[in-house]
């Protein structure tokens, strides 16, 4: 009975799939190039898994200015429909996603803010022509070589170069130590941070990796302790770098923190402790909510629809929107290699700062010295 | 046999078309889910089929893309030479991983396998070979005369013969000799080993499959993505692949892929509501596991088990024939001739208590021995020693002229020793003729190498396995239980089961433990019978019973125990009235069991 | 020497989160026979639960806790009454059905509570204690005390009291206990209450120290639960012995090995398990023929 019905199912199957034509394999009916309905952009990021957070903020910032265009009428008269996607944090996924958003007739991709996936997706991205505006910041963005992929900030290089201009050249600290992680943000940040003390012909007193899940830090801390460096350079997304700063205190060292955008995001001084954090080093061309007037009204809209405080990631994710919209607009909503054109001769002054993107695809490379004081981030003298 | 050959026709066909109906999307969606059909195979085999817990499998899958993506990228080696190269590699770490299933299992096995998958991803992560955490990209497209495996289209039929292969040999291994010899272990590994299976090397070799196919898996995902980086063997992707082979039915290869294959979809088709599709994966599992453990290979078997209650046939209609006694006698049986079994001295300690106390014992060619005791006087604990399951404290186990003591049970069930259990120990999800067809199969499992060089010399053997396995069932009368489920049968018959499984792995000693405990008096007589007649066949039999008048009618010798030490050993009669076995009867308990009784059995 | 000291103390601060986990797993293993690989996701809820009363209902820290360990207990009654189906069955069962329901609380805990975290503020403002150079922080004194004190409890507990001594009796065994008329259901329950009121205390004591999140009892699970191996599973001294031996044995490793720390701790953790399969205190699981 069941094997009867199983081979009439499959006898039904071969029957239409021979109907359907003795074509090749691989003839695919692409829906893009459309001109009525929906204008389709696609955000891939982490909704579940250990990076659901940082697509949660992604996902929050994009939306916000979907939202403001759509209500302002969207493009052309067309409005705008955000696709989300999940990647879980996987490259493997990515991969499936990227084919996915191609195959569903997306024409631009918004995310992922994990650069190894973005990489893995970048060649697939690249032949079906989809311009993507990722929220990585890693310098192996910029090695894939895509002519679609594009940053919505500066990368690790940007960021670390500015800081140690800044640590070393005008504040003449030369005792300096460095504790990072080894996932691929934290990586990133260590070679750049190295290359541009190196640069410098300063070698730093300690040098310790961690792990991106580790808890502890007692041994690593102690054994900087001894070293009695005057500055602390951390690697580390903002919840790790709050558990070291705050353990570190908890150890008796008074030292300066230092590092690059996650060290000034409100998440990484809660975890700390406001305390913990004061006088701590940011390079970041995001410093806060209260800094010019785009980033107040942003702030303000951010918290009127989501009712928490704007942070970094959304601010990221909400510049690379626009920038796309942007480039939808003034390309007359093209698609493929035209969008990517359009995206790249796209200036825009955003929350991070002045975007114009060279050839490359990065878009801002220049970041901003902020110091923490009294649990706020603001912009440092001179 | 028609039907399934028409349905494995159509599936074919259908398999070879699929591509024509599927979007690029699709068809990348197809080709992930066949590599994850390779390794849900591997998992279900070093799981499902072998019961070692392995939550590497996710490993050994990156182990072989990651040397792929090494070897081409690094090395600039073609993309099949090193596919073969990590393949190698994959076994390698598959045996690294498996050791510790030598010594720990079930729960412990599961973290320390899961703890290496967790060190795997740790190197990955920091090694500067591997790429850190942004991976290995650029891995070069895979070079076939003539075809362009650069177009997932074409990849497919790559795959899809991996595949069948990878399935095919999977099957072929199951349904034979190894692995029946691996689902025995895994239902009682005591049992299997005292049957004669290698049980170290079995675990090794469940392990080794494993890896084969995580390797595999591995080379392939590394041929379609093209890139590798940590998180796609993560702990998440474990437990994925796990819900894959519990779903589908861990113990069915088949179920294995079609577990895969639904889970995969049903997550793709909730993929754009991540929490949602979350808890919905997580709610399936969970009712899954607990409604139908089994998983969706088992549903069709339990459907037509509801469809037979509701039709009020119950149970089975099969009858169990009389015992045929074994015609020419082996040898002729002399009583006397050289012992078959010398134990000396031999002492076993508890944490202090002695089970065994300076114990020597010597059994005769063509004996039947009863062995006799109180409850708690050492009888099983002699038994466990002499068949190797404890190693004693102190005394030598010879057999046959051998010393033997502390060899492991299955080295000494080939070198021809066989035992029953007290508490039946019949391999439960096997069958009736496939438990007996584990004791019949002697072929070692180094010799596994035989299916991949002479898969058809291992077929020919399976059927003349199955043909003498008829013998033996048709000599016990349990033909027209052949089919069934142990556990499905009425006690006195998985007792002459276990005899006949124990019987049919050919010993030249057999140790019976209380093998009439349960019986009713008829069964008890059917007993004596086979026992003599084992007996006359040419195998030294010793039996461990408290039923008093089996012993006394069927041994020639009795030895009795009694806290751990011989007090008595002669004659049936002889042994009956010594006054320190009746003390030590009256001295221990009431329990009317246990009291030298009117002998119940006339013969 | 300062470095070795100073390293223990780190150690034995998260070693006794890892001890109060490990303690949930054992109550339950030896009770039910149930390994809970859910028990990881109950240290999150929680934690979500200590986290929210202290922080929004502005309860006292231990009142927050104490409420916490209630509720979450009580969540422990409906897994329970859940997972009871999966009790005493085949490991690999109960395995991949217990990590189905920690991925229905994961996925609840991110629709309630978002997918972000919240850092919270440490209970104890006092200053670290200064000791020839060695720092104690006064919240891992807090944490210490606190753990030892509940497995004071559950000990007498489970030796002093009719209940405690019923749960030990269906413990080592079953069918005797229910043939004396002990309500081995019940024990259940209450094995599983108070293994989800660990696992809460364990995640609200240890939100201050780290950082609140849907991913905070992964981590917490795995170690948790290969301290309670390590210890010999089902033992309650073993529980505590393993949690801070993996606790101490994370730190030298992350101390030495950096990012190496993970491959090294479960290499240690394995070679181990495999010289001493049943862990320190022995599991006491008899294998008869």
């Amino acid at each position: 009975m069941f094997r009867r019905r199983a081979t009439a199912i499959s006898a039904i199957a071969v029957f239409s799939v021979i109907l359907a034509g003795c074509s090749a394999p691989g003839s695919d009916k692409k829906s893009s190039g459309d001109d009525s309905g929906p204008i389709k952009i696609a955000l891939v990021d982490a909704q579940s898994g250990q990076l659901s957070s940082l697509g949660a903020w992604e996902l929050k910032g994009a939306r916000l200015a979907i939202d403001e265009w759509n209500a302002a009428g969207g493009i052309n008269g067309r409005q705008i429909e955000l696709g989300v996607f999940d990647d879980q944090g996987d490259p493997t996924t990515g991969t499936n996603l990227a084919r996915k958003i191609d195959s569903e007739g997306y024409v631009a991709m918004i995310g992922t803010a994990e650069s190894a996936v973005t990489i893995a997706m970048a060649p697939i991205l690249k032949q079906a022509e989809i311009p993507n505006i990722t929220s990585g910041q890693s310098p192996g963005l910029v090695a894939a070589g895509s002519e679609f992929l594009f940053l919505n900030g500066p990368t690790s290089t940007t960021y670390d170069e500015t800081l140690a201009k800044h640590i070393v050249d005008q504040q003449g600290i030369k005792s300096i130590a460095m504790i990072s992680n080894n996932g691929s943000y934290g990586k990133g940040e260590h070679d750049a941070f190295l290359k541009a003390l190196q640069s410098r012909s300063v070698t730093p007193v300690a040098d310790q990796v961690v792990t991106t899940d580790q808890k502890d830090f007692s041994a690593v801390l102690t054994g900087i302790r001894q070293k009695n460096p005057k500055v602390i350079f951390l690697g580390a997304e903002e919840v790790e770098s709050g558990l070291i700063v705050k353990q570190a205190r908890d150890l008796g060292i008074t030292a300066t923190f230092a590092g690059a955008a996650p060290q000034g995001t409100p998440v990484f001084l809660d975890t700390a402790g406001a305390k913990n954090a004061e006088g701590t080093i940011v390079s970041s061309p995001y410093l806060g909510n209260e800094t010019s007037d785009a980033s107040k009204k942003f702030a303000a809209a951010y918290k009127a629809k989501y009712n928490e405080e704007a942070e970094l990631h959304g601010a990221k994710a909400y510049d690379g929107t626009q920038i796309m919209l942007t480039a939808l607009k003034t390309s007359n909503v093209a698609s493929g290699k035209a969008l990517a054109d359009a995206i790249r001769a796209t200036k825009y002054q955003g929350l991070l700062g002045d975007f114009a993107f060279d050839t490359t695809g990065v878009g801002i490379s220049a970041t901003a010295i902020g110091t923490i004081q009294n649990g706020k981030l603001v912009a440092a003298a001179g | 046999m028609r039907t399934k050959l028409v349905v494995g026709a159509a599936l074919a066909l259908a398999a070879w078309l699929l591509p024509y109906g599927l979007d690029s999307y699709a068809i990348h969606v197809v080709n992930v889910i066949l590599i994850f059909a390779v390794l849900a195979v591997g998992l279900g085999l070093c799981m499902g089929v072998a019961g070692q817990v392995n939550l590497a499998q996710v490993a050994f899958f990156g182990v072989g893309a990651y040397a792929t993506a090494i070897l081409t990228t690094h090395s600039g080696l073609g993309f099949w030479v090193s596919g073969v190269l990590a393949l190698a590699a994959t076994v390698l770490v598959g045996l690294v991983v498996g050791t510790p299933a030598l010594r720990v299992q079930s729960h412990y096995l599961g973290i320390v396998t899961l703890g290496l998958a967790l060190a795997f991803t740790n190197w990955v992560t920091n090694a500067q070979i591997s790429g850190g955490a942004e991976g290995i990209s650029a891995i070069p497209v895979p070079t076939l005369p003539g075809v362009d495996l650069s177009n997932e289209y074409l990849y497919y039929y790559l795959e899809l013969i991996v595949f069948v292969l990878a399935l095919a040999f999977g099957l072929f291994v199951v349904r034979t000799g190894l692995g029946r010899r691996l689902r025995a272990m895994r239902d009682d590994s005591l049992a299997a080993g005292a049957l004669g299976a290698e049980v170290p090397l079995l675990r090794m070799t469940a392990f080794l499959l494993a890896s084969v196919y995580g390797g595999v898996a591995g080379v392939l995902y590394a041929g379609l993505i093209r890139y590798v980086a940590p998180e796609s063997f993560g702990i998440a992707n474990m437990f994925l692949l796990l819900g894959m082979v519990i779903i589908g039915g861990r113990q069915s290869l088949i179920g294995c892929v079609v577990g895969a294959v639904s889970l995969y979809l049903v997550r793709e088709w909730l993929s754009d509501h991540p929490t949602i599709a979350q808890l919905a994966y997580g709610a399936v599992v969970v009712l899954v596991v607990v409604f139908a453990p089994t998983g969706l290979a088992g549903l069709p078997a339990r459907f037509r088990d509801l469809l037979r209650r509701r039709r009020g046939r119950s149970g089975t209609a099969a009858r169990l024939a009389p015992f045929r006694p074994y015609t020419e006698p082996a040898e002729p049986s002399t009583g006397t001739g050289a012992p078959i079994l010398a134990i000396s001295r031999v002492t076993m300690r508890f944490r202090g208590l002695k089970a065994l106390d300076d114990v020597s014992l010597t059994v005769g060619r063509g004996e039947i021995r009863g062995v006799v005791g109180p409850n708690g006087s050492g009888k099983t604990t002699l038994f466990n020693v002499i068949s190797g399951l404890y190693r004693p404290t102190g005394g030598r186990v010879e057999f046959l002229g051998t010393d033997l003591t502390g060899s492991s049970p299955y080295r000494l069930a080939r070198a021809g020793m066989s035992r029953t259990f007290q508490n039946l120990r019949l391999f439960g999800d096997l069958t009736v003729e496939e438990n007996i067809l584990v004791a019949l199969d002697r072929s070692r499992t180094l010799g596994a190498w035989r299916y991949l060089l002479g898969p058809i010399a291992v077929l020919r053997q399976d059927r003349d396995l199955h043909r003498r396995a008829r013998d033996v069932l048709d000599q016990y009368g349990l033909t027209e239980f052949a089919g069934l489920a142990p556990k499905s049968l009425p006690y006195g018959i998985q007792r002459r089961v276990e005899i006949a499984r124990a019987v049919a792995a050919a010993p030249s000693l057999l140790l019976l433990d209380e093998p009439a405990a349960g019986l009713n008096g008829e069964e008890v007589r059917q007993l004596s019978e086979i026992v003599r007649s084992i007996r006359d066949s040419g195998i030294t039999v010793i039996i461990i019973e408290h039923n008093m008048g089996l012993v006394m009618s069927l041994c020639e010798r009795i030895t009795v125990l009694a806290s751990g030490r011989i007090i008595a050993e002669g004659e049936p009669a002889e042994v009956a009235s010594t006054p320190a076995v009746i003390e030590a009867y009256l001295g221990d308990s009431m329990d009317s069991d246990d009291l030298p009784s009117i002998p119940e059995v006339t013969k | 020497m300062q470095i070795f000291l100073q390293t223990i103390i780190g150690g034995v601060s998260l070693g006794a989160v890892y001890a109060l986990v490990a303690l949930g797993f054992s109550l339950v293993y030896r009770t039910m026979g149930l390994v809970n690989f859910a028990h990881g996701n109950v240290v999150t809820v929680g934690a979500y639960l200590a986290s929210t009363f202290y922080l929004s209902s502005k309860l006292p820290f231990a009142l927050a806790m104490l409420v916490a360990i209630a509720v979450t207990g009580l969540i422990g009654l409906i897994i329970e009454r859940v997972l009871r189906p999966l009790e005493n069955r085949d490991f690999d069962l109960m395995l991949i059905g217990t990590i189905g329901f920690g991925i229905v609380l994961d996925a609840l805990v991110i629709m309630i509570w978002g997918a972000t975290g919240r850092a919270v503020p440490s209970p104890v403002p006092a200053a670290p204690i200064d000791l020839f150079g060695v720092r104690i922080r006064t919240y891992d004194l807090v944490v210490l005390a606190i753990a030892a004190a509940a497995t004071i409890l559950l000990v007498l507990f489970l030796s002093r009291t009719k209940r405690g001594a019923a749960m030990q009796a269906v413990a080592m065994d079953h069918e005797a206990a229910t043939a004396v008329g002990i309500h081995v259901g019940r024990s259940n329950a209450i094995a599983f209450m108070i293994g989800a009121g660990l696992a809460a205390l364990a995640g609200g004591l240890v939100g201050p120290l780290l950082y609140v999140s849907p991913a905070l009892g992964g981590t917490l699970g795995i170690k948790g639960f290969a301290a309670a191996i390590l210890g010999g599973f089902g033992s309650i001294p073993g529980a505590i012995v393993g949690g801070l031996a993996i606790g101490i044995l994370d730190s030298f490793t992350a101390g030495h090995f950096q990012g190496y720390s993970e491959l090294v701790t479960f290499l240690v953790f394995t070679v181990i398990i495999m010289v001493r399969p049943t862990g320190i205190f022995g599991e006491r699981t008899v294998n008869r023929a």
